[in-house]
């Protein structure tokens, strides 16, 4: 009887036995696997790039809507791209562009110097929110800041729009609020998806540097004058 | 002569489109045409600029628009194709932030590049930001301050590259990844047939 329950179970009075972790066991297991799948993808050249390209255009586009109706979300931290950051930074200084900076007076800034202003005050500000204990990633930081750019950006356009029609009290009215609710509209964005990861007591420090930069912008898009 | 402990590979099943394709020195001839043309072609317009128009902001952007390219195509295409490593960045459900560098073994069947495309894949990402660190000295000391502007940003664009790679490689020299303890991410070290290395 205990014989053939023995035979049955084989391997009963190994059930205990373990490997002590101080005995290195090692071997070698090849799996010979085919071709891999991921291999297959990038095969043809064409095919699979335009997928590839159309699906980064895709999270570039949900990224922009995002930052249009600014609600908690995760979406622009968890995916973050530089594409969305650069398109605007060439954007606005495209627009920056025009008239008075062409000839070398102090009329508007330079191409440069507003590539300069965007990523280096980017910059700035992931690391003071770093310093300051924030738990976003350096690249995160710089996403959110970039995208939430776009509401200043589409106040430029509206600027230059506005100024071909003349640039008297009025344009300059209609100027200064267009400006205005997108500054505020850029920093309520930016706030939103940057302040839960910052400490409780430290969020002013944080958001500060940020209505700066905003600030800064937004003041160099309403004193933008075309040349004459 | 092979002498005799050596394996000799004993390819019965392949048929000749394959053995052809194995053999050649180049086995994806546009992802290598790719890789350089990008860079080449910034550098040339930086050099060539004012030829090209006088306005410095269209140089500008048909720079950096080049050098984007060729970033985005070096980091998803190329380097996957040519050398089999790849590199990026993700974040996991904590909000931690976690680089990841991956090197293919080269084993047999692989459709890694030969050592001709590799040989193209590493002087192609080196050269290049050399070739920028020297613009960057020549505009720091003619003082031309609007085109420095323009080469760190080529500069870090293409150092980002060079910097992923070069610790992919690493990564694949080591063979195993420092710290495997502190990996939450169990899923991936269940693909055998891929070295990791993990920031």
């Amino acid at each position: 009887m205990a014989a053939a329950e023995e035979a049955s179970r084989p391997f009963a009075g190994l059930s205990d036995v373990s490997i002590s972790e101080d005995i290195p066991v090692e071997g070698d297991i090849s799996v010979p696997l085919g071709s891999t799948r991921r291999d297959d993808e990038f095969s043809t050249l064409d095919e699979p790039v335009k997928e590839t390209i159309l699906r980064d255009l895709r999270a570039v586009g949900n990224k922009f809507v995002h930052v249009l109706y600014p609600k908690r979300s995760t979406a622009l931290l968890r995916d973050w791209d530089l594409w969305g950051p650069l398109l605007l930074c060439v954007t606005l200084a495209l627009l920056l562009q025009g008239g008075a900076a062409d000839s070398d007076d102090q009329g508007g800034p330079q191409f440069a110097e507003v590539f300069v202003i965007v990523w280096f005050g980017s910059i700035i500000i992931t690391l003071n929110s770093k310093l300051l204990g924030g738990t976003i990633s350096f690249f995160q930081s710089l996403c959110v800041l970039g995208y939430c750019i776009m509401p200043l950006t589409a106040a430029m356009a509206v600027c230059r729009i506005v100024l071909v029609g003349g640039s008297g009290t009025v344009s300059f009215a209609v100027r200064l609020a267009v400006v205005t609710v997108s500054f505020g509209w850029s920093t309520f964005a930016s706030t939103a998806f940057l302040a839960d990861s910052q400490p409780p007591n430290r969020k002013a420090l944080v958001v500060y540097p940020v209505f700066l930069f905003y600030f800064v912008i937004g003041w160099m898009i309403l004193t933008f004058s075309p040349s004459q | 002569m092979a002498d005799d402990t050596e394996d000799v590979e004993l390819d019965f099943a392949a048929d000749e489109q394959e053995r052809a394709r194995r053999s050649a020195v180049i086995r994806h001839p546009l992802a290598s045409f790719f890789h350089l043309f990008f860079r080449v072609v910034a550098i040339l317009s930086y050099l060539l600029c004012d030829w090209i128009s006088e306005n410095f902001a269209s140089c500008f952007v048909l720079i950096i628009t080049l050098l984007s390219f060729d970033f985005w195509s070096v980091k998803n295409v190329t380097g996957r194709l040519l050398v089999g490593l790849r590199w990026w960045n993700q974040i996991d459900e904590d909000g931690k932030s976690l680089w990841v560098f991956e090197a293919k073994k080269t084993t047999r069947g692989n459709n890694i590049g030969t050592e001709a495309e590799a040989r193209i894949f590493w002087l192609g990402l080196i050269i290049c930001p050399l070739i920028w660190t020297f613009f960057f000295f020549t505009s720091l000391f003619s003082l031309k301050i609007k085109w420095l502007s323009l080469v760190v940003a080529s500069i870090s664009l293409q150092v980002a590259n060079l910097y992923g790679y070069l610790r992919c490689k690493t990564v694949g020299k080591d063979g195993l990844p420092p710290d495997t303890h502190s990996f939450t991410g169990q899923h991936l070290l269940q693909r055998p047939d891929i070295i990791f290395g993990i920031l």
